[in-house]
C-alpha cells in the first residue's frame, strides 16, 4: 500500500502489563498494512513493547495508574511509533547510559537492566526520548523499498 | 480473569531432569506468575533443568531477565541448565542481547562433552 497523508492511528490504554499485548497486536496490523516485512513486524513489536513496559514500571510509580498512548504514523520513509504517557519522567538519560547487551561478559558481571532500551535502538532504525510532561519515546523504522537498497 | 491463556507452563518432571516447557507470549504480565511457578525446579540441583521454547511465540527484555537470573541461580548452586528448540525470531533475540553466550556453551566445554559420550 502506498503511504497517504495523514496516515495516522492512535490507540490509548491503561498503563498496565495486561494491556500491552493490545499494542502489539495493534502494531501487527498497522504494520502489516503498511508494508512492512514480517521480520520487521516482529523487531518492532519487542522496542515498542518495551517502551510500553518502562511506561508500565516507572511512569506512575506511587501515583494512580495512568495511561498509555500510542501513536502510528506513516511518513514517506517509514513508520513513526510514539509512546507517551503522561507520569513522572522515567530518567531516561540515565538509563541509556546504562543500556547494555551482555556481550563480551562474565556470568558474575551481567544483569538484565539495561536490556530493554537496549534492544529498543537495537531494533529500531532511531529511538528518540522526550521527557517534558511524562515520557515520550518515538521509534522510527525506515521502509525499505525493494530494489532502492542493496 | 481471561480463560483464554496467552501464556502456559508444562512441567515434566523426570528422576534426574526437568523439563518447562513453555508456550504463547512471556512478557511482563506474565513474569511474575512465571518467575515464582518456576522457583522450586530452579533451587533443586538434584535434576538438570531445561527450558523447552518450541512453543514460545514471543519474549521481551523482563522475559530475557528471567533467564539471565535463572543462570546465575544454576552457576552459583553448580547445577546443570539448558535451553532448547529454541525458534528462529526468539533465537534473533538471544543473539542481539548476547545471552546467547551463555546457553550454547562452546565446542569442548563440560556440557558438551558431556553430550557427545
Amino acid at each position: 500500500m502506498k503511504p497517504v497523508e495523514n496516515n495516522c492511528v492512535t490507540v490509548k490504554v491503561p498503563a498496565d502489563a495486561e494491556y500491552v499485548d493490545i499494542i502489539r497486536l495493534t502494531l501487527y496490523g498497522i504494520a502489516s498494512k503498511w508494508g512492512f516485512s514480517y521480520e520487521e513486524i516482529e523487531d518492532m513489536k519487542v522496542a515498542v513493547a518495551e517502551a510500553c513496559n518502562n511506561a508500565v514500571l516507572h511512569a506512575y510509580e506511587g501515583t494512580s495508574k495512568g495511561h498509555i498512548e500510542v501513536k502510528f504514523e506513516m511518513q514517506e520513509d517509514g513508520i513513526r511509533i510514539s509512546v507517551k504517557d503522561e507520569g513522572s519522567s522515567f530518567d531516561y538519560e540515565h538509563k541509556e547510559e546504562e543500556a547494555t547487551s551482555l556481550h563480551n561478559k562474565d556470568l558474575n558481571e551481567i544483569n538484565a537492566g539495561g536490556l530493554g532500551i537496549f534492544m529498543m535502538q537495537a531494533l529500531m532504525d532511531d529511538v528518540k526520548v522526550h521527557t517534558e510532561e511524562g515520557t515520550e519515546v518515538i521509534l522510527t523504522k525506515f521502509l525499505q523499498r525493494n530494489g532502492e537498497l542493496a | 480473569m481471561n480463560s483464554d491463556k496467552k501464556f502456559s507452563i508444562y512441567k515434566e518432571v523426570m528422576p534426574d531432569e526437568v523439563i518447562i516447557y513453555l508456550s504463547g507470549e512471556l512478557d511482563l504480565s506474565v513474569a511474575p506468575e512465571m518467575r515464582s511457578d518456576l522457583d522450586p525446579f530452579v533451587q533443586q540441583t538434584k535434576r538438570k533443568l531445561t527450558l523447552n521454547l518450541k512453543d514460545l511465540k514471543y519474549i521481551d527484555s523482563t522475559g530475557i531477565g528471567i533467564i539471565v537470573s535463572i543462570l546465575k541461580t544454576r552457576d552459583s548452586l553448580k547445577a546443570a541448565f539448558g535451553v532448547e528448540e529454541v525458534p528462529a525470531k526468539i533465537q534473533r533475540l538471544f543473539d542481539i542481547t548476547g545471552i546467547s553466550q551463555f546457553l550454547n556453551p562452546p565446542e569442548g566445554s563440560s556440557e558438551r562433552k558431556e553430550e557427545i559420550i
